[in-house]
C-alpha cells in the first residue's frame, strides 16, 4: 500500500521518487545511489530529502521482510530487559539514590528512594559497587557527594562571624597582560552571566571560567554537595575571584538538629544562611580571595518568590559574617524587587526573563553581569 | 520523561509488558498504549497532553473534510485550512515571543518605545514534529495518497511515546497499517531493536555529552580565550556531537518501537561520509529532509521551472528549514550555506558535466562546509559564530585539546564507515547468546553510560528545544 500511493503522488509531481538508482531497496549493502557524483541530471527532489526506508541492518526497512536471525520472542525481549535494569540498579544504586535525592519531592522521589537506599546498603556492603566506582575513575569523575560535611551538619556559630582582618586585603589589580583569573560557577544562572560578564570585558582585565553546575542546590547534598564541589574546584583552578550564582533550585527542606524545615518556618532561613557561610568560606579559602555571591532575583511564581526573598537575606546574613564574601543584590534591585518578564537596558524595556519565570534570557543576564562587575570594582578598581 | 532516566526505564519495563499482553487484543491494546504515550508525554507538564489531543482531534476533522469535499475548490480550501492551523499552532508557540519583541524594537527604533505585554509562552516539546506529521496528514489525503484514518488510529501515531518527542516523523502510511497487521511475539526484531537502543545510549552519553562538557561548550562560550587547535576540535566536536544527540535520540527511539514491534522511519543514514551536500542530505535527518522536500520544494516547483527557480527553490527550502529551528540570524545563515551549497553544487554539475572529481575530495569538502554551516548553527549569535571562525588560527596553549577528545570527534565519523554486515553478523550473534548474558551485558553497558553522565546528570537532547 505505502509503495503504490508513494509512487502515485510523486508521478503526479513530475520527478521520481526522490530515491536515486540503487538506493539500496532491493539489496543490501549501501544503500547510497550508484551514480554519487551529483553530475547526472537531477530528478525533482534529489537534492533535498533522504530515502528513510531503506534496507538497512541496522535500521530495519517498513517493508521489509524480517530477518528470523535477529528476532526474539517478546517474552524473552522483556526478560532480558528486566535483567538489564536489575543488573544496572545493583551496579548503580548508589547513583540511583543520588538521582532520587535530586527529584522534587513526590512520589516518584519517594518510590525510587525507597528502593534505592536499601539495595544501596546490600551492594555497598558485598562490594558491587566497585565496577561502578572504575567506570568513574576511567570517565574523570569525581564523587559529588560525602558523609559527615559540614555542609550537611554543623554550627551555626559560622554566622556570627569573627574578627575581621585589621588590614582590607589588597588583591592583586589585573592587567590586560596579566587579566584576572575569575571563576563563574553555581547553578544553570551561572552560565549566561558568565558568559555576559565576559562581554563586558572590554578591556581583556578579566579570564573567566564558568562552571555552572545545572540543578544543584545548597539544600539538597545527598545529590551533589557544594561544600565538597567547591573544594574540588577552588583545588583544581585555583582562581583569583569567584562569582557564585545559586539557589534557584533550593526549594527542599532542610534538615537542622534532627528535624525537617520546610521553606518559610523560621528555622529555614537560618539553616540556610549557614550553609550559605559554609560554601562561601570554601569558596574563599577563608578570605584568600573574594567571593561575589548572587542568590536568584524575584521569580514569577509567588511562592518560589517567598523562597527567593528568604534566601537573599541568608545570603547578606552569611556575607557578614566571612571574610572576604560580597552579597549582589540582584533580587531587590531589578525592577525594585517586583517582577517582570521585562527589564530595563540603555534606556529601553526589553524581555529579560525565560519562559520559566526564573532565568534570566541572554539580554536579561547583562543586568546581573554588570552588578556583578561592579561589585567587583569595588576590590579591583582597575575595572571600573 | 525523556529515555536515560530512571523513570523512563521503569515505564518502559512495565509498558513493554502489558503491550505484548495486550497485543492480542487490540480494543484493549489501543487504548492502553494511547494512555501510555500520554503519560510519558504529560510527565513534564499535563497541559501538553491536552495541545497534542486537541490537534489530533481538529487534524481528523480536517482529514474527513478533504476526503468529503465533493468539488476541488473545497478540498483545497480545506487543506488550506488545516496547513494554516498547523502553521498557526506552531508559529503561536515557537515564533510569537519573537514577533513581539521584534515589533517592539522597530517601534522603539521610531521613536515609539513602548513596553508591550511580553507574551511568555513555553514551547511544548516535540510540537515541530507532530504538527509536521499533521501536515502530511491532511496533504496526503488531499493529493489522494491514503485515506482518513480513524482518530484512534491518528492519536497513536501522532502520541507513540518513542517518537513524539524528537521524531522520526512518521507518516500515516508507514505506521497505522502496522496498527491493523497483527504483530507477532515470536518475532520481535530485537537484536537491531537492543542494539540501535545501547548505541543510542553511547552515542550521547559517552560521545555528545562529552564533547560538549569538555571542549564544545567551553570554546563556544568563550572563543576568543581559546587557541586555533581548541577551536578546531570544537568544530569538528560540535558535528560529532550533535550528530552522536540526535541521531542517538532516534536510534533509541527506534529501537524502543522495534522492540514495541513497530517499525519507524530511518533517521540517519552515514550523513559524514557523504561526498556531496546532496548525498549528505540524504542521510541527515531523513524524515524531516524528505518532508521538506515533499511539501515545500516540490510545491514550489521543484526544479521543473528551469535551472534559476531550481536555484531558488532550493535556497528557499534550506533557509525556512533553517529558520524552522528558532527565529534567529544564526539558523537563516546555516540554512542558506546548505541552499547555496546545493545550488552551487547543481550549477557546477550542469557547467562541468565531464569533470570528475576524487571522491576524497568531494568528502572533504562536504565535510568542511557541513562543519562551517554548524558553527553557525551551534553559536548564540553572529557575533560568536565569526568569533570561532576567526579564531581558528590563534595560536596559544591547548590544554583542552587531549588524545581522548580528539578521538572521541573523531571515532564519531569513523564508526560510520564500519560495514552494515558487521553490524548485522553482530546482532544475530548477540540474539543467539544465552538470555542472562544478554542482560547483563546490556546492563553493564547502562552503567557505563551513567558512569560518563556522572552526577551533573544527563544533558538535554538537542532537538528538544526545536
Amino acid at each position: 500500500m505505502e509503495r503504490r500511493t508513494t509512487s502515485g503522488r510523486r508521478s503526479r509531481n513530475g520527478g521520481s521518487d526522490g530515491r536515486a538508482a540503487g538506493d539500496g531497496r532491493s539489496g543490501r549493502g549501501d544503500s547510497r545511489p550508484a551514480s554519487d557524483d551529483g553530475r547526472s541530471a537531477l530528478s525533482d527532489g534529489q537534492e533535498i530529502g533522504g530515502r528513510p526506508s531503506v534496507h538497512d541492518p541496522a535500521h530495519p526497512g517498513i517493508g521489509d521482510p524480517v530477518d528470523p536471525r535477529l528476532t526474539m520472542p517478546a517474552g524473552r525481549v522483556w526478560l532480558v530487559v528486566l535483567i538489564a535494569l536489575l543488573v544496572a540498579a545493583v551496579l548503580n544504586s548508589e547513583a540511583m539514590v543520588r538521582a532520587g535525592e535530586g527529584m522534587k519531592q513526590g512520589t516518584t522521589r519517594d518510590v525510587v528512594l525507597a528502593v534505592a537506599e536499601p539495595l544501596d546498603t546490600v551492594t555497598g556492603a558485598v562490594g558491587l559497587q566497585l565496577p561502578r566506582e572504575g567506570f568513574d575513575r576511567a570517565f574523570g569523575q569525581e564523587s559529588k557527594t560525602a558523609a559527615g560535611t559540614e555542609l550537611e551538619q554543623g554550627s551555626a556559630a559560622i554566622l556570627r562571624g569573627r574578627a575581621r582582618r585589621e588590614a582590607k586585603p589588597v588583591w592583586r589589580q589585573p592587567t590586560p597582560a596579566q587579566p584576572l583569573n575569575v571563576l563563574v560557577t553555581g547553578d544553570s544562572e551561572a552560565d549566561l552571566v558568565g558568559l555576559r560578564m565576559n562581554d563586558l570585558d572590554s578591556r581583556g582585565l578579566i579570564d573567566i571560567e564558568t562552571v555552572a553546575r545545572n540543578g544543584t542546590a545548597l539544600t539538597n547534598p545527598g545529590f551533589f554537595n557544594w561544600e565538597l564541589n567547591a573544594e574540588q574546584e577552588i583545588s583544581a583552578r585555583d582562581p583569583e575571584a569567584v562569582v557564585m550564582l545559586i539557589g534557584a533550585n533550593d526549594g527542599f527542606n532542610v534538615e537542622a538538629d534532627g528535624e525537617l524545615h520546610a521553606p518559610g518556618t523560621p528555622e529555614w532561613e537560618p539553616e540556610f544562611a549557614r550553609r550559605v557561610a559554609v560554601v562561601m568560606r570554601t569558596l574563599g579559602s577563608d578570605g584568600e580571595r573574594p567571593v561575589y555571591w548572587v542568590p536568584p532575583p524575584t521569580a514569577r511564581d509567588s511562592d518560589l518568590d517567598d523562597i527567593y526573598r528568604s534566601q537573599n537575606r541568608a545570603v547578606a546574613r552569611a556575607a557578614e559574617a566571612v571574610e572576604g564574601a560580597r552579597y549582589v543584590d540582584v533580587y531587590s534591585t531589578i525592577n525594585d524587587g517586583e517582577y517582570s518578564d521585562q527589564v530595563r537596558i540603555d534606556g529601553r524595556e526589553v524581555l529579560g526573563r525565560q519562559s520559566d519565570g526564573i532565568h534570566f534570557n541572554r539580554d536579561g543576564a547583562l543586568i546581573p553581569a554588570e552588578m556583578v562587575l561592579d561589585a567587583m570594582a569595588k576590590d579591583y578598581p582597575v575595572l571600573r | 520523561m525523556t529515555f536515560p532516566t530512571i523513570e523512563f526505564a521503569a515505564f518502559f519495563a512495565v509498558v513493554l509488558f502489558l503491550s505484548w499482553l495486550l497485543m492480542p487484543h487490540p480494543r484493549l491494546w489501543r487504548p492502553f498504549i494511547l494512555v501510555a504515550s500520554y503519560l510519558f508525554y504529560g510527565w513534564i507538564d499535563w497541559r501538553w497532553v491536552l495541545l497534542l489531543i486537541g490537534s489530533t482531534v481538529v487534524n481528523t476533522v480536517f482529514a474527513n473534510a478533504v476526503a468529503r469535499a465533493e468539488t476541488q475548490v473545497g478540498r483545497k480550501r480545506a487543506v488550506t485550512a488545516a496547513v494554516a492551523f498547523n502553521l498557526l499552532l506552531l508559529g503561536t508557540f515557537k515564533y510569537l515571543g519573537f514577533f513581539v519583541s521584534s515589533f517592539d524594537d522597530a517601534l522603539g527604533g521610531i521613536g515609539l518605545g513602548s513596553s508591550m505585554p511580553v507574551l511568555q509562552i513555553v514551547l511544548p516539546i516535540g510540537i515541530s514534529f507532530f504538527t509536521f506529521q499533521s501536515i502530511s496528514y491532511v496533504i496526503d489525503v488531499y493529493r489522494g495518497d491514503t485515506r482518513p484514518v480513524p482518530l484512534m488510529d491518528f492519536a497513536i501515531l501522532q502520541g507513540f511515546f518513542p517518537h513524539i518527542v524528537a521524531g522520526p516523523i512518521v507518516r500515516v502510511n508507514e505506521f497505522v497499517p502496522q496498527l491493523r497487521t497483527p504483530r507477532d511475539p515470536r518475532k520481535v526484531l530485537a537484536g537491531p531493536g537492543l542494539f540501535l537502543i545501547a548505541g543510542g545510549l553511547i552515542k550521547k552519553t559517552v560521545v555528545a555529552d562529552e564533547l560538549a562538557r569538555r571542549i564544545v561548550d567551553p570554546v563556544f562560550s568563550d572563543p576568543g580565550a581559546h587557541s586555533g587547535a581548541e577551536v578546531l576540535l570544537a568544530i569538528y566536536g560540535f558535528a560529532a556531537q550533535i550528530y552522536c544527540d540526535f541521531s542517538g535520540y532516534t536510534d533509541m527511539a527506534i529501537g524502543l518501537a522495534l522492540l514495541l514491534g513497530f517499525k519507524l522511519p530511518q533517521n540517519f543514514d552515514r550523513p559524514y561520509l557523504a561526498t556531496s551536500l546532496r548525498l549528505f542530505w540524504h542521510g541527515w535527518h531523513m524524515t524531516l529532509s524528505r518532508w521538506l522536500r515533499d511539501y515545500l520544494y516540490i510545491p514550489l516547483g521543484g526544479n521543473r521551472r528551469g535551472k534559476r527557480r531550481t536555484y531558488v527553490n532550493l535556497m528557499l527550502t534550506m533557509v525556512l528549514g533553517g529558520l524552522w529551528h528558532g527565529a534567529a540570524w544564526t539558523f537563516l545563515i546555516w540554512g542558506a550555506i546548505h541552499g547555496g551549497a546545493l545550488s552551487a553544487e547543481r550549477w557546477l554539475g550542469d557547467r562541468f558535466p565531464t569533470v570528475r572529481v576524487p571522491a576524497w575530495v568531494g568528502w572533504l569538502i562536504t565535510f568542511h562546509v557541513v562543519c562551517v554551516a554548524w558553527v553557525f548553527f551551534r553559536a548564540p549569535d553572529l557575533g560568536i559564530a565569526f568569533s570561532v571562525l576567526g579564531q581558528v588560527g590563534a595560536g596559544g596553549p591547548s590544554p583542552l585539546v587531549t588524545p581522548v577528545l580528539v578521538a572521541l570527534a573523531a571515532g564519531a565519523v569513523a564508526i560510520q564507515a564500519i560495514p552494515r554486515d558487521f553490524w548485522r553478523r553482530a546482532e544475530a550473534w548477540f540474539v543467539a547468546r544465552p538470555i542472562a548474558a544478554q542482560g547483563i551485558a546490556l546492563g553493564l553497558l547502562t552503567v557505563i553510560a551513567d558512569a560518563a553522565i556522572g552526577q551533573q546528570g544527563v544533558a538535554p537532547f538537542i532537538y528538544f528545544q526545536f
